[in-house]
């Protein structure tokens, strides 16, 4: 099957840090793809390189065999990425169902339509009965499933989630694993940053280690766990 | 959505009674109705997107100049210079919008201000075209279907149609898709790519479409002085006017800038004749107490606690 998304010797410096070192990355279609790493491994860095708010100093990012790598975020957007941020960043003057709106404008242009989008997005991550309420009145968890509602509004085919699962309780963890799960049974490619690993087990097909921007292992999410590599990078040696 | 229409159709049947109703009040609402067509024009930028400019004085005069100068240089009737004037305040929109919206917020209101001077300058140094510091006077107008456009009456209706116009546009844009990447654009850039949207090409969009109505208000505006100087049409105090009667009454909001309208330029009016040489201090005071009390504008303040107590209801009720 062909990668979905595909990224090649990716590297961005900021100044004389190298914060992504030549990563290599591939999405498959309905693929969860998990980063991980300890704080500061250039985790967001790459995922902004990914979704095109940070420009590489060099490498490629490609998707669907398409060259993206120049593109803005928003034709990105276009093509189908749709990315949350690590903080979330609801539109806090509009109304929940109007947050979702902006999004399910892209593929709709008429009203009715886009209305119906954003009332199913929202139906699906438990906030219909919210709708009408101003965005910032939301809790941590609340605006979490915002976020994902926000971008799955976009009908995107790969989604990038930057610690959606941080600062959750146990039953909203939990829902939040499950709700992922169904949407890559259904099809959905998902490139994961997070730091839980129970999430990470339980979700990633695919998981790629970074320290220091550069990949020191990946695989299968039990065989990367138990990888001395991976250990010393998060516990560092004796 | 259908709220917004029953308070527009009200305005539209006061505007157009208001002129059987008070005959020699006429000179007052021309003024009245198009500060509220120019603050609602410039809160499509200001309010919705978020870009505020201390320069629309730049297409109110642009708009001015070009009906005048139409009619008394090349006798082009304002029907058709109209639509040109918004047309060329596009143009200069668009080519100020591509240098400037790179800047971040401040920087680009500062540079609004720049803009509105170098015509101010243009039209005093380039005598040749705008008859200098000495203005255009416009001496004759036509008459379509035997009405004076010099009558307050007809421009009284002028006026109400740019007003009415103008507001109904931007109802009509603020459920739309257009609306809503206005909003995005204005609360977060980021998030806005996120969601797909070229945040400079829709402040480019904003600010020609601001432009456009402004000069249209601005053209309606040369017919009602009749004279024109630059020092009255590119006027730095008429750019901020424009801002404060739009961020007074509520950015936006549908009708906030038209309230921000009547209450300072009715105010205005009131206090000028009540209070003398008080009227500025009296007008002060009151901007104050709306900046204090309704910090977000006077429409804006009042649907959002409208809101929140029916949803504090709803969700008690539940």
């Amino acid at each position: 099957m062909p990668d979905l998304l595909r990224a090649s010797e990716l590297t961005v410096r900021f100044g004389g840090l190298t914060a992504v070192d030549a990563v290599d990355l591939r999405v498959g279609e309905g693929e969860v793809v998990a980063l991980i790493g300890p704080n500061g491994a250039g985790k967001t860095t790459c995922f902004d390189a990914l979704t095109g708010f940070v420009r590489p100093g060099a490498g490629r990012v490609e998707l669907d065999g398409r060259d993206v790598t120049a593109l803005p975020p928003f034709e990105r957007t276009r093509l189908g990425m749709a990315r949350t941020f690590q903080t979330e960043r609801p539109f806090e003057d509009l109304s929940v169902l109007r947050n979702v709106l902006v999004p399910a404008f892209l593929r709709h242009p008429r009203r009715a339509e886009a209305e119906a989008l954003a009332r199913s997005a929202l139906e699906r991550v438990g906030l219909a009965d919210r709708a009408d309420q101003p965005a910032s009145d939301l809790n941590l968890a609340r605006r979490r499933r915002l976020e994902l509602a926000k971008a799955l509004a976009l009908e995107p085919r790969i989604l990038f989630l930057d610690e959606v699962m941080a600062g959750l309780n146990p039953p909203a963890l939990a829902e939040m694993i499950a709700f992922l799960r169904t949407l890559s049974d259904e099809g959905m490619a998902i490139v994961l940053v997070e730091h839980i690993l129970e999430a990470v087990m339980q979700l990633a097909d695919h998981v790629v280690v970074l320290a220091s921007g550069a990949v020191i292992a990946e695989g299968r999410p039990d065989a990367v766990t138990s990888d001395p590599a991976v250990i010393e990078a998060y516990l560092g040696t004796e | 959505m259908t709220r917004i229409w029953i308070i527009f159709a009200g305005l539209a049947v006061a505007g157009l009674v208001y002129p059987f109703a008070m005959p020699g009040m006429l000179s007052v609402a021309v003024t009245v109705l198009l500060f509220a067509g120019w603050a609602t024009a410039w809160d499509i930028a200001g309010g919705w997107c978020g870009q505020v400019s201390l320069g629309h004085a730049a297409f109110v005069g642009l708009g001015a100049y070009v009906v005048a100068l139409g009619q008394v240089e090349l006798g082009i009737a304002p029907w058709f210079t109209l639509p040109a004037a918004a047309a060329l305040a596009a143009a200069l929109a668009w080519c100020w919008g591509r240098l400037t919206f790179s800047l971040a917020g401040p920087y680009f209101t500062l540079s609004t201000i720049a803009v509105a001077e170098i015509l101010r300058m243009v039209a005093i140094n380039e005598d040749w075209l705008t008859g200098g510091a000495i203005g255009v006077f416009i001496s004759t107008l036509p008459e379509p279907f035997g009405i004076d456009l010099f009558s307050r009456e007809a421009q009284y209706w002028m006026a109400l149609a740019f007003a009415l116009g103008t507001i109904a546009l931007v109802a009509i844009l603020s459920e739309r898709r257009f609306g809503y990447r206005m909003r995005a654009v204005r609360e977060d850039e980021n998030s806005a790519m996120a969601a797909g949207i070229d945040p400079t090409a829709t402040k480019l969009h904003a600010f020609m479409l601001s432009g456009a109505l402004t000069a249209v208000g601005g053209g309606i505006y040369g017919i009602f002085l009749s004279y024109l100087e630059p020092h009255v049409m590119f006027y730095l105090f008429l750019s901020v006017q424009i801002a404060l009667t739009a961020i007074i009454g509520g950015r936006g909001t549908v009708f906030g800038p038209a309230a921000g309208a009547v209450l300072l330029v009715g105010a205005g009016e009131v206090f000028r004749t009540a209070f003398a040489q008080a009227n500025l201090l009296i007008y002060g005071i009151l901007i104050l107490i709306v900046v204090l009390f309704f910090p977000r504008g006077l429409v804006a303040e009042l649907t959002r606690r409208i809101a929140r107590r029916r949803y504090a209801r709803s969700a008690q009720s539940e």
